[in-house]
């Protein structure tokens, strides 16, 4: 019922007498719900952060007793030496906080709802109601997720891919109530998702104001709805797989279980035609705002802006026939191998397609190195990296001596952190004044993004090379191993870097809790970007406009001959713009 | 701004940029969510078809031995008279017949709650007799007459066909309570005189919500009590 | 508005089918003396035929867009892939 607001202008936006819980926890607002997410899911950045240098620790200085690890209890790391129980937990928790309520959110469910309904015009999304639901679904399954850390017995200990049998049954895994709670926040989890994902694509589809065509919307936007499809499609997979995972645990059914004729491969096939998918949920919206803000960076139109609206929408349709390349060394029907590796080296060409255009975008243009700029190179850099690695694991003959190695955990901290984090950098430092109507600090953020992007390489470059070694992914002590012992001091070094990584994501944190308070005053259009968001007071009001704006023209109109300042916004007119016409409504 | 809301008519599309679907919010919605539910039933139906093409040659219980058919083809009836009574109802206050479509309305509730109370019962039988998610439970009825008759039981494969068949009508039974109750709570705003002619937006879209599940029970019957 | 929507179409006629269908299938499966993988075949062909009717018919599928036929045909094929290609592990 409350699709139909979007249909008559609203005139609410200057006298907001929602009371506090209205207005900020049980808020049906697009931006406060966006906000809401930001906070929970840096929370979780935060968390997971932590638990990876604990693992870095036991993978540093195998079997020394962690600094401040004394106040860890005697179940996971008595006199702070970490148990191999408590490390596969460790391991486990980091993948999945990161995964699922961190990323995931942070892309999505921040940047979907803030940026959706103010990038396109609308007042608010299509079902506010919902949208405010699919919050408090993905939050109640981070606190379940949270919750299972302090359980008996501890978390979930089968990997964050969970696969079974050991995930399904308690006597393998050792884990009892972790591994169930694991399943219940993954189907809250992917409730939410579908949630928001409908909501994002009915929103997108139905709400944009007048004269804001598809071929008009930023690629942000694109990037987003592309997002939506995949996450809608692909969650209920994941959901409905959890949903078995959780009966297995509970009521004994055998759908993973081989000794009563169930299939263990069935796990990992429903597990991947989600995680695929959900890949490029993890990228596509860092691929679209890192795409504004180039564009906005090097003061000239975006490169390619048709083909890289097709090459999000090709990585949308390939996305769902290459998810065997994870299943390589699994006795996966080799047949079926073969074909998912061509299709794997198929779908590098969209993104390869998009690097190239932000280089293009980027060449001869008038660059401003502001924060979210330079992150957005960062993540262009990182990105060609993490995906040339990608190419590596294509093909089938190459991955099955790296598979489960430190190579692939190079390959996927280089597109998830080198890629995903670095665009969220950036992204959060551009809207950050229209959230907040604060500016962050310019100085810092750019000591933060030189610091990162060092101690990120120290820390994971290496790892291609340890992972060429033979280092397993997820060993509790590779000294153990002889043919590891070697590369013991590069393990060492590995660790030192990750803690200066972590050490500089305070840099980060502080500017943003600081900046809350003193930062300075954000003029109305900071970056002088051509958005409509901009056209707002920061941070917009509740119901965005009081009249929807007229979109005249596409987003990235920058350095036009037509005006004296380099940008030309969506909404403002011209003498020589027409009206839009009137959008013709549905025939009979 | 009164006079131009006056003048929207709900049941289309809010302005658009660009000719979309052409429809409005709340349809659109329905319809995007009820893709995200295919792929959801994809998920479940999907395992229950690799498991029992996996499961050969161990042959898979014979239909009708352990389910029973004449229930569920009366639930299968219901469901089929309560898709049929809700798009009545659709139709009634389309035309206009506010009352009509009451009446209707009342119809598809009744037939869905049947639907769910048979299904527990049917739930209860064959707990009852031994047939439960992991097997046949050990010393039960269904277990001595599956280590008697192994083939038409289907005994090698029974832990499958038990995880199967509760996840997968369990699941639908749960889609059809979720509709009982929705479609209440759009009855009593029905009975609040909500619904007209003009705006339906509710009756509409939680038929497609209805005939989905009706759909998915279809298939259900077929591949699980049928075949 | 409603008197330039298209008229109802045969709503009782499509349940008659259903109902006939139905009936088709329960002979089908447990009178008919047919081989196992013709009932089969016989019988998924009657509940897709039902299903068809069901979202053409009940869900106006028919008389909507194709842009909104659309959304309700994606998630199939993808349905498709999933199984078939998870099945091809057992005949290899």
């Amino acid at each position: 019922m409350s699709g139909i607001a979007a249909a008559a202008p609203a005139v609410h936006a200057h006298h907001d007498d929602r009371s506090f819980i209205r207005k900020y926890i049980f808020s049906t607002d697009h931006k406060i719900i966006g906000i809401q997410f930001l906070f929970v899911s840096l929370f979780f950045l935060f968390l997971g952060g932590l638990l990876a240098m604990q693992i870095r620790w036991q993978l540093g200085y195998p079997g020394r007793p962690m600094p401040g690890g004394g106040i860890l209890p005697e179940t996971m790391a008595p006199g702070g030496v970490i148990l191999p129980e408590y490390y596969i937990q460790l391991v486990t928790m980091h993948g999945t906080f990161m995964v699922f309520f961190a990323i995931m959110p942070l892309l999505v469910g921040v940047f979907a709802n803030y940026l959706i309904p103010l990038k396109i015009g609308a007042h608010d999304m299509a079902f506010p109601r919902i949208n405010m639901w699919s919050f408090w679904s993905a939050f109640t399954g981070g606190l379940v997720m949270f919750a299972s850390l302090f359980v008996p017995e501890g978390a979930a200990r089968a990997g964050w891919t969970m696969y079974a049998p050991l995930s399904a049954r308690h006597d393998l895994s050792g884990a009892g109530l972790g591994q169930e709670l694991w399943s219940i926040s993954i189907v809250l989890l992917g409730l939410s998702s579908i949630l928001g994902s409908l909501n994002y694509i009915t929103t997108i589809i139905n709400n944009r104001t007048p004269g804001m065509t598809w071929f008009r919307l930023p690629l942000s936007v694109w990037a987003l709805f592309i997002t939506a499809i995949l996450g809608l499609l692909a969650l209920p997979v994941l959901s409905g797989a959890a949903i078995m995972l959780l009966f297995e645990q509970i009521l004994g059914t055998h759908f993973f279980d081989p000794a009563a004729g169930g299939q263990v491969l069935l796990w990992q096939h429903l597990f991947w035609f989600f995680g695929h998918p959900e890949v490029y949920i993890l990228i596509l919206p860092a691929m679209g705002m890192v795409s504004d803000i180039v564009a906005n960076g090097s003061r000239k139109p975006i490169f390619g802006y048709h083909s890289m609206v097709f090459a999000l929408v090709g990585i949308g349709f390939l996305g769902w026939v290459v998810w065997g390349h994870h299943m390589f060394m699994s006795g996966m029907n080799p047949t079926l191998g073969s074909t998912f590796m061509v299709t794997t080296m198929i779908i590098s060409v969209p993104s390869a397609i998009k690097v190239f255009n932000w280089m293009g975008t980027m060449w001869r243009g008038n660059l401003r190195f502001h924060v979210p700029m330079l992150n957005a190179i960062g993540f262009v850099a990182m990105f060609v990296i993490g995906g040339l690695s990608g190419v590596f694991m294509a093909a089938t003959p190459v991955d099955m001596p790296i598979h489960d190695t430190y190579f692939i955990v190079a390959h996927i901290h280089y597109v998830l952190f080198g890629g995903s984090l670095f665009a969220l950098f950036g992204a959060i430092t551009f809207w950050y004044p229209n959230m907040f109507g604060k500016m962050m600090n310019e100085r810092w953020g750019k000591i933060h993004f030189w610091l990162t992007m060092l101690f990120f390489n120290l820390t994971f470059f290496p790892m291609h090379i340890l992972g060429m070694g033979g280092h397993m992914r997820r060993i509790y002590d590779p000294t153990q191993y002889n043919f590891l012992k070697p590369y013991q001091p590069m393990n060492t070094f590995i660790t030192i870097a990750a803690f200066a990584l972590f050490a500089s994501q305070l840099i980060f944190a502080l500017n943003f809790i600081l900046s809350l308070r003193w930062g300075k005053k954000a003029p109305l259009n900071p970056w002088e970007d051509n958005g409509l968001e901009w056209t707002l007071p920061t941070p917009p009001p509740h119901g965005n406009w009081d009249r929807p704006p007229t979109v005249y023209r596409g987003p990235y109109e920058y350095s036009a001959p037509q005006v004296a300042e380099d940008y030309l916004p969506q909404a403002k007119k011209l003498p020589t713009d027409r009206e839009p016409a009137a959008a013709p409504v549905a025939g009979h | 701004m009164a006079h131009a809301t006056a003048t929207v008519d709900v049941m289309r599309p809010p302005a658009p940029a660009e000719r979309g679907v052409d429809v409005y919010n709340l349809k659109l919605g329905m319809w995007v969510f009820l893709a995200s539910e295919v792929m959801f039933f994809t998920a479940l139906i999907g395992s229950y078809i690799v498991l029992r093409f996996g499961a050969s040659p161990n042959p898979w219980a014979q239909p009708g031995k352990v389910l029973s058919i004449q229930i569920t083809a009366f639930n299968t009836f219901l469901l089929i008279c309560s898709s049929v009574s809700m798009v009545k109802a659709y139709a009634s206050i389309a035309d206009g017949n506010v009352k009509l479509m009451k009446v209707w309305l009342l119809v598809t509730i009744l037939c869905g709650a049947t639907f769910v109370g048979i299904q527990v019962y049917e739930y209860t039988h064959l707990i009852h007799h031994g047939f439960q998610p992991s097997g046949y439970r050990e010393g039960s009825e269904l277990a001595e007459l599956a280590a008697a008759n192994p083939v038409p039981y289907g005994a090698a494969t029974a832990g499958l066909y038990g995880s199967t068949f509760f996840t997968m009508t369990g699941f639908h039974g749960f889609h059809v309570t979720c509709g009982v109750i929705s479609m209440t709570y759009v009855f009593i705003r029905a009975l609040r005189g909500k619904y007209s002619q003009q705006d339906h937006r509710g009756i509409e879209v939680i038929g497609l919500y209805w005939h989905f599940v009706d759909l998915v029970w279809i298939i259900l019957f077929t591949i699980v009590y049928l075949i | 508005m409603a008197e330039t929507r298209h008229a109802h179409p045969p709503y009782l006629l499509i349940w008659l089918y259903l109902f006939v269908l139905t009936v088709a299938e329960i002979a089908l499966a447990f009178e008919l003396p047919f081989s196992r993988n013709v009932k089969l075949i016989l019988l998924l062909l009657l509940a897709l035929w039902k299903a068809f009717l069901v979202a053409m018919f009940f869900m106006h599928l028919k008389f909507e867009k194709w842009n909104l036929r659309l959304i309700a045909i994606v998630p199939l094929p993808l349905a498709l892939i999933l199984v078939l290609a998870v099945i091809t592990e057992h005949v290899w």
